[in-house]
């Protein structure tokens, strides 16, 4: 204990070059939900790309003999789909599409969010003119939005992304507003304006570091209902087309063999269920390691970093 | 207070009017001619005139916007494509149901995320608080499309407590709990994420209020501990329950759309499903606006209760 003095001493400047990546690292290694949560994430990831050399068969081969048949069937551990199709190689098959389709509209809203909402914090006209703007995309339910943009956009995997990129543009810009306006207030950026820096450097080199830490957090929270969000576009119709495998496809396929073949509909939700699960774990412990408030804490127990109070 | 009730009903007319031009100016994503595709390839260019005419595609697009909001104040969302009635017919009868969905599923979760949370606070860090955070965490992570096939599966397929589709038996309609039993598996469906999300909010807070020194202060003045959780804790963690429940509101009305779809309760959501298949625009329009009408209604009306509560709190 007595070299705790020393350690508040000294800490807080060799923090100063760690990278972000140390705190999500040393905040995954200290909560051991995370530490699952992340390996679930790397089996899952780690299958999606080499999907074509782990599955068993081609997801688009039938065996018309063997189809329905349920899990444990030789040769096809988790099963037969309507088609005869191999059900385990699908959801392997189904985890690309699926979390293709559910990340890369959290990557490309916070691309668009990000100087949009630095721009609307800096220029107060055009920030409120935005602000006002997703305003009016806040008064839709998330998943209202979603389907009515694709609905008429027509279906594919093309328009299912654009409109979820769409949907999460009001969120996202949102979050990166709020950031920039609070870092706008502070001493150096006040510095940077008084040495005369021109406005997009300001924005965009010194403040947009700061920013773009909260537009993260935000992002990992929101991710596992994008991935919900996707599949459940795709199970209507509006997303990624059959005979793709995807999960939401497979278990709206199921839908009418619920009698004599329920494992098409249940597993690829179970599959869903998981990778969402391990998200939300993963999002709790990024949250704490990209917020400035709670890092220090992260830095100096090496042990469990979380307040008492919480989980959430 | 009525004060506030005027200014936020003012307040919502701007967002009304942007929510029904964001649906209007939708139409214009379709793409190619909104008629060509509604009729398809085949058909005969006088037709496709005939309905370019109809859906007043040919008029400037303010215009357009201005006649099809005047005719919305009348009610009158146009036509619908597939089935040749007025949408507004359609949807008026179908708005009462989904509101009948969305009031189960609204009760379940605040009764059962309000009881789960006082649960799980009073027995903070004990087995059945952890399996409660297991099993929100789980819960929060299901999507409503599985979980409603997952209920469907088990409890009626397997064992056919519920009904598997539909509001009334069919060959004898009629009540009350008959309604309430068929509604049971869609409801908990759509409430499951809800429930969870409100329950871990809630318990954060409610365990928030248990470390503050006054509750400390409370307690060492010799009052009971039932006292103390159910009257202080409950009390003062109330705000961010109510504030929570609110905002989950939203989500209430995605869910419900894949619950009505599963279970074919006879709501707007199906519709809506329907419409999509069919490619029948005016029809898709007409339910995105009224779900997304309800939901500022609806967020209206939270903000008044929450507003409220803390009147009683001062």
């Amino acid at each position: 204990m007595q070299s705790n003095a020393e350690v508040i001493g000294a800490k807080p400047q060799a923090l100063k070059s760690r990278s972000s990546l140390y705190f999500i690292w040393r905040g995954i290694l200290a909560d051991r939900y995370a530490l699952v949560g992340s390996l679930i994430l790397s089996l899952v990831a780690l299958a999606a790309l080499l999907a074509p050399w782990i599955a068993p068969f081609d997801p688009t081969v039938s065996f018309p003999r063997l189809r329905l048949q349920g899990i444990g069937t030789p040769d096809h551990l988790l099963g037969l789909d309507h088609q005869g199709r191999d059900m385990l190689s699908r959801l392997i098959w189904g985890a690309r599409t699926t979390l293709f389709a559910g990340i890369t509209p959290v990557f490309l809203s916070a691309l668009c969010a990000i100087p949009l909402g630095l721009i609307a914090a800096w220029n107060e006209k055009f920030g409120s003119v935005i602000m006002r703007v997703m305003d009016v995309l806040f008064a839709f339910p998330m998943v209202l939005l979603a389907i009515m943009l694709a609905a008429f956009m027509g279906p594919g995997m093309v328009n299912m992304i654009i409109a979820l990129t769409i949907v999460l543009l009001p969120y996202n810009t949102r979050v990166v507003y709020v950031a920039a306006q609070q870092e706008r207030n502070s001493s150096y950026i006040e510095a940077a304006i008084a040495s005369a820096t021109p406005t997009p450097k300001i924005l965009f080199v010194e403040m947009l570091p700061n920013v773009v830490a909260a537009s993260i957090v935000y992002s990992t929270t929101i991710v596992g209902n994008i991935i919900i969000t996707a599949a459940g576009l795709s199970f209507l119709g509006l997303g990624v087309q059959a005979p793709t495998a995807e999960w939401g496809i497979i278990t709206s396929d199921g839908r009418q063999y619920l009698f004599n073949a329920a494992h098409i509909s249940l597993l690829p939700g179970i599959a869903i269920m998981v990778v969402v699960v391990a998200f939300n774990l993963l999002g709790d412990t990024l949250r704490d390691a990209l917020d400035p408030r709670t890092r220090l804490s992260l830095a100096r127990n090496k042990s469990v970093p979380k307040s008492d109070t919480g989980d959430n | 207070m009525p004060r506030f009730v005027l200014m936020r009903l003012l307040q919502m007319i701007p967002v009304m009017l942007g929510v029904s031009f964001v649906v209007f100016i939708s139409v214009y994503l379709v793409p190619g001619d909104v008629a060509r595709t509604v009729l398809g390839q085949q058909a005969s260019d006088t037709a496709v005139q005939a309905l370019r005419e109809e859906l007043g595609l040919n008029r400037p697009l303010l215009v357009q916007y201005g006649i099809w909001l005047w005719d919305l104040l009348h009610f009158d969302l146009g036509f619908s494509i597939s089935q040749r009635v007025s949408v507004s017919t359609l949807l008026g009868e179908k708005i009462l149901n989904s509101l009948i969905l969305m009031g189960f599923s609204l009760f379940l979760v605040i009764t059962l995320s309000f009881t789960l949370s006082v649960y799980s606070a009073t027995h903070f860090r004990k087995i059945g608080d952890r399996l409660a955070i297991f099993g929100t965490l789980v819960m929060a992570s299901a999507p409503t499309f599985w979980l409603g096939i997952l209920l469907l599966y088990v409890f009626s397929i397997k064992f056919p407590f519920f009904p598997t589709s539909g509001m009334h038996n069919f060959y004898n309609p009629g009540g009350f709990w008959e309604v309430v039993h068929h509604a049971t598996l869609p409801a908990i469906a759509t409430a499951a994420s809800s429930i969870a999300i409100v329950t871990r909010v809630t318990r954060s807070a409610m365990i928030d209020v248990i470390t503050k020194t006054y509750m400390t202060a409370l307690r060492s003045r010799g009052i009971r501990r039932r006292r103390l959780n159910y009257v202080h804790m409950v009390r003062n963690a109330l705000p961010s329950f109510v504030n929570i429940s609110g905002l989950q509101v939203g989500y209430l009305f995605g869910s419900a759309i894949f619950s009505e779809i599963i279970f074919n309760w006879p709501g707007i959501g199906l519709q809506l499903y329907d419409a999509i298949l069919q490619r029948d625009v005016p029809m898709i329009q007409g339910c995105s606006l009224v779900i997304a009408l309800m939901f500022v209604i609806s967020n209206f009306l939270s903000d008044y209760i929450v507003r409220s509560l803390d009147a009683i709190k001062r």
